[in-house]
């Protein structure tokens, strides 16, 4: 269904009970998981990227909280010499949307899975992707899919081959296309060009259940990636025995989303009929590095307002709250 | 509830001309009745699918907003238009350069030595990256339809256009003078549709490639 929202959404009486009740609904499962609550402020003074409402305080440019990501991070590397190991949020954030269609305010659940460097970080992964196994039903989603992905089944070709930014992007676009054809096109000429397109033939294969996997042998870096491939086995092994009847698990090898960003294991939460992924995460380790502490994060992010959307266009998609 | 009838996006025009034949006699064969009316919404030969007839240019935005979940549009507008689809296959057909075009006897290197440019196109993307490929610059005249007019009438030096037998070109006392890019037909994709409902769209795109590819 085509989702129209005004950019900055008034909810009246039914989508305003409706997003405290999840709010409070999905707060309470990640409390009962030990996730914490962390608010860091509307107002951000990290510096200011572009699509973020900004204003001057003074002479200080500052803006409306724009990622709660981005936003807990500079709050934990301040005020925490040790990373508090989960963390959860809920509030607003605002960004100027990509497409018309999108609201400008939008808001947001989710959490945070914090540890030092170097520790095991296939346990956290699991419990993150449990954690967003158990959203559709808390949520009264009648079915869910959830995608499982990985940034790097791409990240690590590319920087094997060494491309160069602008032809790295190209592929990259190309892939979150789903068009090897683009691939191809982007590196006529480069000598990676065969191997890069193959890769991506092989990404973009199947989009299927834990088979998917298999498609990779394809690859010309099927070497490369093995232990992650070994990764995403022992995931799907943790998690289709526990997979709940409402909820169907897929594997999408070509998950490009926020690929600047995730450094490892990718989730998205779809249900059938949604125009737009209603959760979303994976593993971002170089997050902290770069604000000086030597720390690893996961986490994901679930999209009430599209979810609000989803229930005004599509209410037969959701059980009736008891 | 059942599931909502299932939204085919298909070009008026050129694609659109060569597309409904090699549609004949498949799943998506359009019905021929509705066909020779005015609707634009036309029943095809499977329940619970129907396909659109668009403008080439409005064809994207129906798809990138899901309100169809496939499509066929040539990869000239994919490229000026940079909407937030998936672009599943090259079908081949439709195929034609995207070409820059002057008077004849009018050479590249006379347009590049000129101080002020003007070049009159409907693909201003397109042409803004050839021109800082090539380091130029140059006045863009935006023109919706009939650019071979242009240089004729002296709204621009030499147009950038579609050209596919270069027919229209030679009518016109205009020739090729560098080639900028290649256009064919591709099958795009809902995001959201042929992620959250792949085992419904992945069959009706796979239908549509082999009757459409080649």
């Amino acid at each position: 269904m085509p989702i129209r929202t005004p950019h900055f959404p008034d909810l009246l009486f039914g989508p305003a009970e409706r997003l405290r009740r999840w709010e409070a609904a999905l707060m309470a499962l990640l409390a009962e998981h030990g996730y914490r609550e962390l608010h860091p402020s509307l107002v951000l003074r990290e510096p200011v990227p572009e699509g973020a409402l900004r204003f001057f305080d003074g002479d200080d440019l500052v803006a409306l909280r724009w990622d709660f990501t981005v936003a807990l991070a500079g709050l934990l590397a301040r005020s925490f010499p040790e990373p508090p190991p989960r963390v959860a949020y809920a509030g607003a954030v605002f960004r100027r949307p990509i497409q018309p269609w999108e609201a400008t305010e939008r808001f947001e659940v989710g959490c945070e899975r914090i540890q030092p460097e170097g520790e095991p970080s296939g346990e956290a992964d699991l419990e993150l992707a449990r954690l967003l196994m158990a959203i559709p039903g808390t949520l009264g989603l009648k079915n869910a899919i959830l995608h499982l992905g990985n940034a790097a089944l791409v990240r690590r070709p590319l920087e094997a081959e060494a491309l160069p930014a602008d032809l790295a992007l190209a592929v990259v676009a190309a892939l979150s296309r789903r068009a090897p054809h683009r691939v191809a096109q982007a590196l006529e000429g480069h000598p990676a060009a065969a191997r890069l397109t193959a890769h991506a033939e092989a990404l973009l294969s199947e989009l299927d259940g834990p088979r998917s996997l298999q498609a990779l042998a394809r690859s010309p870096y099927a070497s490369l990636l093995q232990d992650d491939v070994v990764r995403m086995e022992r995931a799907l092994e943790g998690l289709l025995p526990i997979l709940p009847t409402n909820l169907e698990l897929r594997v999408d090898l070509a998950d490009v989303a926020g690929l600047d960003f995730y450094t490892g294991p990718t989730l998205r939460l779809w249900a059938p009929g949604a125009q737009q992924e209603l959760a979303s995460g994976g593993r971002y380790d170089r997050l902290f590095p770069g604000l000086g502490k030597p720390w690893q994060a996961a986490g994901f992010c679930v999209r009430l307002s599209r979810l609000l959307d989803l229930a005004g266009t599509r209410p037969d998609l959701f059980e009736e709250p008891r | 509830m059942s599931a909502p009838t299932l939204l085919i996006a298909f070009p008026k025009g050129r694609l659109g001309d060569d597309l409904v034949p090699k549609l004949a006699g498949t799943p998506l064969a359009l019905d021929p009745v509705a066909l020779k009316s005015r609707v634009l919404r036309i029943p095809t030969a499977t329940p619970g699918v129907a396909a659109l007839l668009l403008k080439g240019a409005d064809l994207p935005r129906y798809v990138a907003a899901g309100v169809a979940s496939l499509g066929i549009v040539g990869s000239d507008t994919l490229d000026e238009m940079d909407m937030d689809l998936l672009e599943l296959a090259d079908l081949g057909f439709g195929a034609c350069r995207l070409s820059l075009c002057a008077q004849t006897g009018v050479t590249l290197d006379e347009l590049r030595a000129k101080p002020h440019l003007r070049l009159a196109t409907k693909f201003p993307k397109a042409t803004e990256a050839w021109l800082t490929r090539e380091g130029l610059t140059a006045e863009l005249v935006p023109l919706s339809s009939s650019a071979e007019l242009a240089p004729l009438l002296g709204l621009a030096d030499a147009i950038v256009d579609l050209v596919q037998t270069g027919g229209t070109l030679k009518a016109h006392g205009l020739v090729e003078t560098a080639i900028l890019g290649r256009s064919s037909a591709r099958l795009v994709a809902a995001r959201g549709a042929y992620l959250s409902e792949p085992g419904r769209i992945r069959p009706l795109a796979e239908a549509l490639i082999a009757a459409l590819k080649g």
